[in-house]
């Protein structure tokens, strides 16, 4: 018998490993095991005598350990930049695990001696649970139930007689109360990377016709980098039922508006993401759109004048080939020192979408759509850094914040219309 | 004696009121003809009445149809009809009574709504004490009855009831967890027929070794698994979960054929069989509160929820409900004249058919409750689809075995409870010495159970998020986050307590102390496993944070994979496992140290009641997260819940108000453990009897 206990627990160790090996990798693996081996050690060690501790023998070792220990969780929490509050749970902890070493090694409490003894202990009981599990409740964070009433209360959306930005804040209304910020992020807003972060990836550039049918249909095109089982099954294809004709245009109308002047579209599920600037995808589009090859934006090309290998066509035309072509002065208050292979995204975009004056750069932004214009620049820096010469990938931008998201539209860097 | 029992006029009696009974289910039972058939029952619905005026032109067209096909001499007075309509108002016009309305009502603090989560959820605990009680009392009374010939032949039928059981568990598990397509089904049909064929081989001393059981369990089981699983190929992983379970219900079968009776197991079940008939009247007075008080608050509901289901409602409920009263009441009675007649395999075999009538009507009502949360889809057919597939929605299954494994859970505990109030209440060495075992034994029941009880709740789940995962996004990410923070601490909270339990136990077994350093380093690996599955993605109660709350409290996305399930899982992995490592080293110490039973710290009663009221607070927490998930629906996106309270409470208001619902239950449970056991205890000693005699050999 003792045979099998033995093959038992080593096809059960054998098993946690690999469960932990297929979750976490050779990491998950090594900490199973190494937990087994303390397991084994502190089998083969010889135990003390039991004894019985006072409540000061009992804390005499512990309560100092316990505050250092405390000490260190929190400093350490710092430096991974936990959050001030989980720097607090995590010490918290640290004590639950001191209460439950004093328990461990408490003194064998004394026998009732009548019932007015464990009645006491059993209220005790009973309060002290009741006033964990009160208490937790009460402390965690709470909601305003009047804030969900009056949403709940409010009409349903109908888009008769609204005004632009009142269609705009009606559809950021049901792409909340459809939970779609649970898995997509809108720059900084959300609630995880489940899907993509549909500010960074500026779904606004994308048609309504195109961006209403990811919604209906989200399993016909898997944004890049999502392309995983789960991903693929992630996004509930059950909106085209949910949805009113008049909360669908609302919720495109908002989504339109997702976009970014001042840095390239990024694809990818985090922490694995890429810009346009590095995707063979969008650079052979955009060396289409620069041969006047795209039927989407029939009528431009630029190689006319910037060459189709770079060599420019026209004088005064930018050679993209040398890196460290400086920007012009051609455009008043608005000229960078930097070369051209520093050039921030936010001034490609603005040379290409409006422009340089007195040239014969014309403002395409003003002509076709900026989903493509952005490809086009994409390519246009394959001249002086070819795709397959790079080591590394452009660092993805950091995601804007609330502030320079309002300053977008105050600054007036969108264009009117916004195509 | 047992000529005259077996008379014809009897057997003829019983036979005639079986086959009465029979036709009468065969006749009435019909849940899988669609309501569409079954013009009777659906021109009575109210269902069709409460939509009669919304849905006027559609039914208008309906009945065209009908007359259409009827013949033209119909559909021609149909015409000369049309053209002066006739008044049928009187027909649904029920009098004055049509203008009273339904105020909200307030009673000190209490509301509609909370008058209705009172009654539901104390009706929810006695119900799941009746249900889950009975399932490892009857398994309990075959461990403490003598192998007498006829308790050897009903133990063939406990051991393929509790071989169903275990194979549900462990199929489900499988399922989840490897993904084994039909893991259920294998496991289901494995386990029981494992249990069968050994068991009947057992009977009859064919196969005695407890390895030639496991085989013969294994290969039996998983061919006549594998005969029966509808799939197209089999895989690998499914086959060798038939196996395992085939194995697992022979090894379950030979451990209790030829395991050596112990009394004490025959006293707790009796024990508890007589909370069980008290708890029984209870849960049937909540159950009418219950309903007196939905057809107050919510009346336009509870009509329409039940209209829904008129079979269930009309026929199959009360007939399950009645039968499983009988039942129970034989159950409960005939205990000590069954024991002192020597018929205590007739007893058993009343306990396997109460627990399949419990477990029935746990199936039945849950259909109602699912259809709750996931009514089928496409929703404007919902009237036009059978009774049966309303009952048969996607949460169906999963809540019917989630269900299943927390109420064997709730009971283990209340195991725990009755042993620790008994131990308190006792005076006598020896008294004292078997509630402690009691105590222990509720212990081992209720954590056991509960290891499989994640995986559970993970299935049901699951299936809402594809359902709807709006749903299951109000649950994890929205307004009910913090109230799975509140559960992940309410888990961790039951694991540790477990395992201080198991310490305080181990200090009275001799030669213990050995294991101590491992468990020490045990409980470091709770804390941080704890730690992990209470850690928030963010630190606010909804999805965005609303006006007041602090939107910098969240976590950096790098560390984000902290909040996640695949951290969640590995934390809950740990406690599981560490909890089943030292229920090891316990069994190890008992096996060879001296248990000391008695003696234990007269802080493990208060533990194990602590225990116990942790469990049935979080179940109750855990129901209230279900209830509250639908949002303003009370059938989702069906039937919307239009009344001043149609949001969801705050996380204070809900523990407050659920650990007012425990206390209640507690105070009641109280009472009833004292009515039920120790209170006539008292009597006997005041009168003199001898204690209960262990049963007679046949």
């Amino acid at each position: 018998m003792k045979i099998d206990v033995i093959i038992i627990g080593i096809i059960a160790a054998l098993s946690g490993l690999y469960a932990l090996n297929s979750t976490f990798g050779i990491a998950g693996a090594g900490a199973g095991f190494a937990v087994m081996v303390v397991y084994a050690l502190l089998l083969k060690v010889k135990p003390k005598k039991w004894e019985e501790k006072t409540f000061f023998q009992n804390i005499r070792f512990k309560l100092p350990f316990i505050i250092v220990l405390s000490g260190v969780i929190w400093v350490l929490a710092g430096k991974f930049n936990f959050p001030v509050w989980w720097q607090i749970e995590f010490v918290a902890f640290a004590f639950v695990g001191f209460s439950f070493f004093m328990l461990l090694d408490w003194k064998t409490f004394k026998q009732e001696k009548s019932s007015f003894d464990w009645v006491k202990r059993i209220l005790v009981t009973y309060a002290l649970a009741s006033a964990i599990f009160i208490g937790a409740t009460a402390q965690l964070p709470q909601f305003d139930p009047e804030f969900e009433l009056a949403k709940l209360n409010r009409p349903p959306v109908k888009l008769e007689g609204l005004a632009g930005p009142e269609v705009i804040a009606a559809g950021r209304e049901v792409f909340e109360n459809n939970k779609c910020f649970n898995c997509h992020k809108v720059f900084w807003e959300g609630n995880s990377d489940r899907g993509p972060n549909l500010g960074s990836k500026q779904i606004g550039l994308y048609t309504g016709d195109y961006i209403k049918d990811q919604i209906l249909n989200p399993r016909k095109n898997q944004s890049p980098g999502f392309e995983d089982a789960k991903s693929k099954k992630a996004m509930p294809t059950y909106y085209g039922d949910d949805l009113s004709e008049d909360e669908l245009s609302a919720l495109v109308s908002y989504l339109k508006t997702l976009r970014d002047p001042t840095h390239m579209p990024v694809e990818g599920k985090f922490p694995n993401q890429w810009t346009w600037w590095d995707d063979k995808d969008v650079i052979a589009t955009g060396q289409q759109v620069f041969e006047g090859l795209q039927p989407e934006t029939e009528g431009l090309t630029c190689a006319v004048c910037h060459g189709k290998d770079g060599i420019p066509m026209m004088t005064g035309a930018l050679d993209f080939r040398n890196e460290n072509n400086a920007d012009t002065t051609k455009i008043e208050g608005d000229h960078t020192d930097k070369p051209l292979k520093e050039w921030p995204d936010a001034l490609w975009y603005r040379r290409v979408t409006r422009g340089v004056p007195n040239t014969p750069m014309a403002p395409w932004g003003m002509i076709f759509p900026h989903l493509y214009l952005w490809k086009a620049e994409a390519y246009a820096r394959t001249f002086h850094d070819p795709l397959d010469k790079r080591t590394a990938i452009r660092p993805v931008p950091p995601i804007p914040t609330k502030e320079e998201i309002e300053s977008w539209k105050t600054d007036g860097l969108f264009m009117d219309p916004l195509l | 004696m047992m000529k005259q029992s077996r008379s014809p006029l009897k057997n003829i009696f019983f036979k005639t009121l079986l086959c009465l009974i029979f036709v009468y289910l065969l006749g009435h039972l019909t849940p899988f003809l669609s309501v569409s058939s079954n013009s009777i029952i659906s021109s009575l619905s109210f269902q069709a009445l409460a939509y009669a005026e919304e849905d006027d032109e559609e039914e208008d067209e309906d009945e065209e149809d009908e007359e259409d096909e009827e013949g033209g001499e119909e559909s021609a007075e149909g015409e000369e009809e049309g053209e002066e309509e006739e008044d049928l108002s009187y027909l649904t016009d029920i009098g004055p009574a049509a203008d009273h309305e339904f105020e909200e009502f307030s009673f000190m603090g209490f509301s509609n709504r909370k008058f209705t989560w009172f009654a539901a959820q104390l009706h929810i605990l006695f119900a799941s004490f009746i249900l889950g009680c009975p399932m490892f009392v009857v398994i309990m009374e075959v461990m403490g009855a003598r192998r007498t010939q006829g308790v050897r032949k009903a133990i063939i039928l406990s051991n393929v009831f509790l071989g169903i059981l275990i194979g549900v568990v462990i199929g489900i598990t499988g399922e989840v967890i490897i993904g084994i397509h039909h893991g259920v089904l294998y496991g289901l049909w494995a386990c029981a027929f494992g249990a069968l064929i050994v068991s009947f081989l057992n009977y009859f001393h064919r196969l005695m070794g407890i390895r030639a059981s496991a085989f013969v369990g294994a290969l039996f089981g998983a061919l006549i698994s594998m005969a029966l699983t509808p799939v197209e190929h089999y895989e690998t992983s499914g086959v060798i979960l038939a196996v395992v379970n085939g194995a697992v219900g022979g090894l379950l079968s030979n451990g209790i054929m030829f395991a050596k009776s112990d009394f004490k197991f025959e006293r707790l079940a009796h024990e508890i069989t007589k909370v069980i008939g008290i708890c029984y009247s209870f849960t049937a007075l909540t159950g009418g509160l219950f309903l007196f008080i939905m057809l107050v608050a919510y009346q336009d509901f509870i009509t329409y929820l039940i209209s829904s289901f008129p079979t269930l409602f009309m026929v199959a409920y009360p007939t399950l409900f009645i039968l499983e009263t009988v039942v129970m009441y034989i159950y409960v009675y005939s205990w000590d004249p069954l024991n002192k007649s020597n018929k205590k395999g007739r007893h058993i075999v009343t306990g396997v058919v109460l627990n399949v009538l419990g477990l029935s009507l746990l199936l039945a009502l849950d259909g109602p409750t699912t259809f709750m949360q996931t009514p089928p889809k496409p929703l404007d057919q919902l009237l036009n689809i059978s009774e049966w597939d309303r009952i048969a929605n996607m949460a169906w299954m999963p809540l019917n075995y989630h269900r299943l494994v927390g109420n064997g859970t709730f009971g283990g505990y209340m195991v725990c409870i009755i042993g620790a109030y008994m131990y308190l209440w006792s005076e006598k060495k020896e008294e004292r010495e078997y509630y402690d075992w009691v105590g222990y034994i509720g212990n081992l029941i209720g954590v056991a159970i509960m290891i499989p009880l994640p995986a559970m709740g993970y299935i049901f789940v699951r299936e809402i998020y594809q359902y709807d995962a709006t749903i299951g996004m109000y649950i994890m990410s929205d307004r009910e986050s913090m109230f799975m923070l509140v559960q992940g601490l309410l888990v961790g909270t039951m694991f540790s307590v477990s395992n201080i339990y198991m310490w305080v136990s181990m200090k009275r077994i001799e030669n213990a102390e050995r294991f101590f350093p491992a468990m020490k380093f045990g409980f470091i690996l709770i804390v941080i496993s704890a730690a992990i599955w209470f850690t928030p993605r963010r630190f606010f109660a909804t999805m965005l944070p609303e006006p007041g709350m602090n939107p910098d409290m969240v976590l950096p996305d790098n560390l984000a994979f902290l909040a996640l399930m695949i951290s969640k899982n590995t934390a809950a992995f740990f406690l599981v496992t560490v909890t089943f490592v030292n229920y090891i080293f316990y069994t190890i110490a008992t096996k060879t140290g001296k248990v000391h039973y008695g003696k234990i710290n007269p802080l493990g009663p208060y533990v194990l009641i602590f225990l116990g009221f942790a469990d049935i607070w979080l179940m109750s927490w855990m129901g209230t997260i279900r209830e509250l998930s639908r949002m303003n629906w009370h059938v989702y996106k069906v039937f919307k819940d239009v009344t001043p309270e149609k949001f969801a409470p705050s996380l204070a208001e809900s523990g407050l108000q659920v650990t007012q619902i425990v206390w209640t239950f507690f105070i009641l449970m109280t009472a009833i453990i004292w009515i039920g056991i120790k209170y006539p205890k008292t009597k006997k000693k005041e009168t003199g009897p001898a204690q209960a005699a262990p049963q007679m050999a046949e």
